[in-house]
């Protein structure tokens, strides 16, 4: 493999149709590189000044914490808790009397309302458009799957390839890891369902034959014991993943299944169809719990459940990423900023912010090539990881972004794209982000000088400010 | 994780109601659920032990070591590992996690039951046939086996009249089946004489004794709450006790008044029960019983009236109920299958879309004010996005607790499992001819009569090392 300094750039084509290969995204070598900034972020900069961005993540590594950084922790829970309830009067547990006046010279670090991935690997190797990277469930590896009909596993962190499974007859739409790490399912448009052992890189012999046409979606129960599967044929079936028996039929849906999962206990099922319908089933019993339509009934291409189970969240082709509370049969949260009519794209949840103060984001792709970061209650977007262009292709994708991965501890982001590659995104961290965040702070603070509304420091006083 | 969508009436529902399935592997003996539920073992006539995912209801995992038929089986509490015992007077402790066995004891005698310690899966007891019950405790290397008494304690006043007689006699009582409590502090003892023993586990002593009937006793089995106790006895009736809180300090062990709570019989054909065990939440009673193919159910609440009778298709041994969910699971004896009660709920139409609505008589439909008002869709649409300023929390997990939490113990899934056996060990060779497949395939292990522990093979391991390490440096 060559080394980074080695990339010939002005040809990247070449090196797609040749074998499996990683770039290391090295910022250094785009001095041009801009710091993506979000639309949103011009929009409104009276919310972006509120929620100042913070330092709390240099804090994450820090075993030894200094008194005032334990203050400053202490400011956070309160500015948390402040945020969230809707009345600005001072919770009634702070114990430092001298806060305010702290609080002045250097304001606690709320919650951040910037994130700063930015790019670090791209793997080649695909012939064709890739429609679902994941990590594995421990974090070590990135399983990507494409219409060229393969799987390919490659290691998170070197990006070096490990594995590519050919098998499939058609191309692969879904892939699914199991909870072991160890297996892993794809679903293809030859109407099978595959099992691979990424340990011995060895195929299961015997491929789960029973749908009517295209494989959309699978995935796997917590206990790794039933596999779940969605396909173009409107049906969704549980299977017995030692046996590769068919455990039941779910009469889903009147259109093609976009995509089904599992909540994090295994009890239940969701599946969603280009009907416009979204149902929750339950696992044991393969009855219909419970079924989600939006007014709009617009086609919903994907599904996946919070992390703790109580919300579901759809991509529909309106370009909106709906978060339902399924309980209530409510849509509590609508999502927009990307662009997604035509294709059936995933995204993930992740997590940001200190460690014991983590809030939650969405970050999806869209098709215009880049992936929008959503905050989960404020709906902002935190950031946009940007679309490539043709002097600058390793930046971001080129085509369709279809599928979006969080790593499962790290803040890492994996996204396969219809141009072929798999692109790794990492966090700043230490200086780099401060850098980055400086930069940001020069351009807003212009910004606003240009409007005429800037020169006060506390945050409250631009909380009122119309947006 | 599913709870709150469930229809309140239908969660309510804590019996089983019927028939509805049936696991086969082999021709098993005896059945035993694991303590979250998902899986069931099963102890075959042949001495493997097969476990069944309760999920799936197939095959999860098989586990050969015994020679002869299993006879009783024991979970330990985190679902890692399982204690069989079986006819070839040997317990192996399996550990699922590999399928390996930790250990393998041996005995001088058939085993009647063998247990594990709910708090520790290295200690078990054992009762044994025509001999005093065994502590074994494993965390040595060789296990460590301490006797327990089964004569019974008595009362002063007994002891005084007849004291020798009494004396010979209690000499003979053995035991013939023993529990630990659910603290692991105490053991639940009952003897060929139909008495009730409670030991202390440290001591090694009968702390009390409480003399149920004349006849032998059984099988012993707690409830889930710790404090229920049912009996069977060879007398055709089964008991209910409850006791008191053991691990009390405060317990005055001389005075404990043990009374029997219910006692659940068929006075009209007097018939034997066979195995008998308590619902999940203590509530119910079932046994399955003698040259019938029925499964009994009483209530434990109230008067100990008989709820319901399940039929099953042939007599029916041991019988199970699963710890959370109204599911029943019994061998049948003739066939080895095992056969599944559950309760089969029927699908809510309400659920099948968002407006639909279970009614019980006709409604008329009122008509909202601005149901047909045509509003302006960008309206409708910006109006819809300010209603969504509620606080969402993804991330954490609130008081419901799920059925399987990440960091329990889960089996690994093997794709290779070999189910061909399922069916009976036979082999069509021609029209109506059948022989056995393959006598001995499949058996290589008991060629081996003295399979090492862990351990022992652990030492081996070592112990090689060291020698090539001698070795290189003779080389040098």
């Amino acid at each position: 493999m060559e080394s980074p300094n080695g990339i010939d750039r002005t040809s990247p084509k070449r090196r797609r149709l040749s074998s499996d290969s990683v770039d290391l995204v090295d910022q250094e070598r785009e001095p041009s590189h801009p710091r993506s900034i979000s639309p949103s972020v011009h929009d409104s900069p009276s919310c972006q000044l509120v929620e100042r961005p913070s330092r709390s993540y240099r804090e994450r590594d820090d075993n030894t914490r200094s008194p005032e950084q334990e203050d400053r922790s202490l400011y956070y829970q309160r500015e948390r808790s402040r945020s969230y309830g809707s009345t600005r009067s001072r919770s009634p547990r702070s114990p430092a009397p001298e806060e305010p006046q702290r609080k002045l010279v250097e304001p606690p670090p709320p919650k951040p309302t910037q994130l700063y991935y930015k790019p670090r690997l791209v793997l080649r190797g695909h012939k064709r458009g890739i429609a679902v990277v994941k990590f594995s469930p421990d974090g070590t590896r990135v399983a990507s799957c494409s219409a060229d009909g393969l799987l390919k596993i490659w290691d998170a962190h070197t990006g070096k390839i490990e594995h590519t499974f050919e098998g499939h007859l058609a191309g692969i739409s879904t892939l699914a890891w199991g909870p072991d790490s160890r297996i892993i399912a794809s679903g293809s448009d030859d109407k099978s369902i595959r099992l691979w052992d990424t340990s011995t890189g060895k195929p299961h012999p015997i491929p789960f034959l029973g749908h009517h046409n295209y494989v959309y979606s699978i995935a796997f129960s917590p206990k790794g014991n039933i596999l779940v599967s969605g396909a173009y044929d409107e049906a969704v079936f549980t299977w017995d993943v030692r046996t590769g028996r068919i455990l039941k039929k779910l009469p889903a849906h009147s259109d093609p299944v976009g995509g089904v999962d599992f909540v994090r206990d295994g009890t239940l099922i969701v599946s969603c169809s280009t009907d416009g319908g979204i149902r929750i089933w339950d696992t044991s019993t393969g009855q219909c719990l419970r079924t989600l339509i939006h007014e709009d009934n617009a086609p919903v291409v994907s599904v996946r459940f919070s992390p703790n189970g109580k919300y579901v969240l759809a991509w529909t082709l309106d370009s909106c990423i709906r978060l339902w509370n399924y309980v209530e049969g409510r849509c509590v949260k609508t999502y927009q900023g990307h662009q997604n009519q035509k294709f059936s794209m995933s995204g993930s949840f992740g997590t940001y912010g200190a460690k014991g103060h983590e809030y939650a984001f969405i970050a999806s792709g869209s098709e215009d090539g880049s992936i929008v970061l959503w905050d989960v209650s404020s709906k902002n977007v935190l950031q946009r990881l940007e679309a490539g262009t043709e002097d600058a292709p390793l930046r971001g994708h080129t085509d369709v972004v279809l599928g979006v991965d969080t790593h499962p501890t790290e803040p890492m982001l994996v996204s396969g794209s219809r141009d072929g590659t798999v692109r790794i995104w990492k966090m700043e961290e230490g200086a780099e982000m401060e850098k980055a965040k400086a930069e940001l702070e020069i351009r807003l603070t212009v910004n606003l000088r240009d409007e005429g509304t800037l020169e006060v420091d506390t945050p409250a006083d631009f909380a009122d400010t119309p947006r | 994780m599913n709870l709150p969508l469930i229809d309140p009436s239908v969660l309510a529902l804590d019996c089983p109601d019927r028939l509805t399935g049936e696991l086969r592997s082999g021709h098993s003996t005896c059945v035993r659920f694991s303590r979250r539920g998902d899986l069931l073992a099963s102890g075959r006539l042949d001495g493997t032990v097969v476990i069944f995912d309760i999920e799936t209801n197939g095959v999860a995992r098989k586990l050969a070591g015994h020679t002869r038929h299993v006879q009783s089986l024991s979970w330990s509490s985190d679902g890692r590992h399982l204690l069989s015992s079986s006819h070839d007077w040997k317990c192996v402790l399996w550990d699922l996690k590999d399928g390996s066995r930790l250990h393998t004891v041996r005995f001088e005698a058939p085993i009647f039951i063998a247990e594990l310690d709910p708090t520790s899966h290295l200690h078990f007891i054992a009762a044994i046939f025509e001999e005093q019950p065994q502590l074994i405790d494993l965390t040595t290397k060789i296990p460590a086996r301490s006797t327990l008494p089964s004569a019974p304690r008595r009362l002063q006043l007994d002891t005084d009249a007849g004291h020798e007689k009494q004396a010979a006699q209690d000499a003979k009582q053995t035991t013939t089946v023993s529990i630990f409590s659910t603290s692991g502090n105490h053991i639940l003892a009952g003897t060929n004489k139909g008495w009730l023993n409670i030991i202390d586990r440290k001591t090694c002593q009968v702390v009390h004794s409480y003399r149920l009937t004349n006849n032998i006793i059984i099988f012993l089995r707690l409830g889930s709450s710790g404090r229920d106790l049912v009996v069977n006895a060879s007398d055709r009736m089964i008991r209910t006790l409850h006791l008191p809180d053991l691990d009390d300090s405060t317990l005055d062990v001389d005075n404990i008044r043990l009374e029997v709570q219910h006692k659940f019989q068929d006075t009209i054909s007097r018939l034997a029960w066979n195995y008998c065990s308590f619902s999940s939440t203590g509530e119910y009673v079932t046994a399955s019983s003698s040259q019938n193919h029925e499964l009994r159910v009483w209530e434990t609440r109230d008067r100990g009236s008989l709820i319901t009778i399940l039929e099953g298709p042939e007599e029916l041994s041991v019988v199970e109920w699963h710890p959370r969910r109204p599911i029943i699971a019994a061998v049948g004896t003739d066939s080895g299958r095992v056969y599944i009660w559950s309760i089969v709920t029927p699908q809510r139409w309400s659920a099948l879309a968002p407006d639909f609505v279970e009614v019980e008589e006709n409604v008329e439909y009122v008509e909202r004010e601005d149901e047909f008002d045509i509003q302006p869709i960008e309206e409708t649409h910006k109006r819809r996005l300010e209603l969504e300023d509620d606080d969402v929390d993804v991330l954490t997990y609130g008081p419901l607790k799920p059925e399987f939490e990440e960091g329990e113990f889960k089996m690994p899934v093997l794709l290779d499992i070999d189910d061909t056996d399922s069916e009976d060990e036979v082999v069509e060779v021609g029209t109506g001819q059948f022989r056995r497949k393959s006598p001995g395939r499949g058996k290589e292990w008991m060629n081996d009569e003295e399979v090492p522990s862990g351990d022992e093979t652990r030492r081996a391991v070592n112990g090689g090392r060291g020698h090539n390490g001698a070795k290189r440096r003779r080389a040098e």
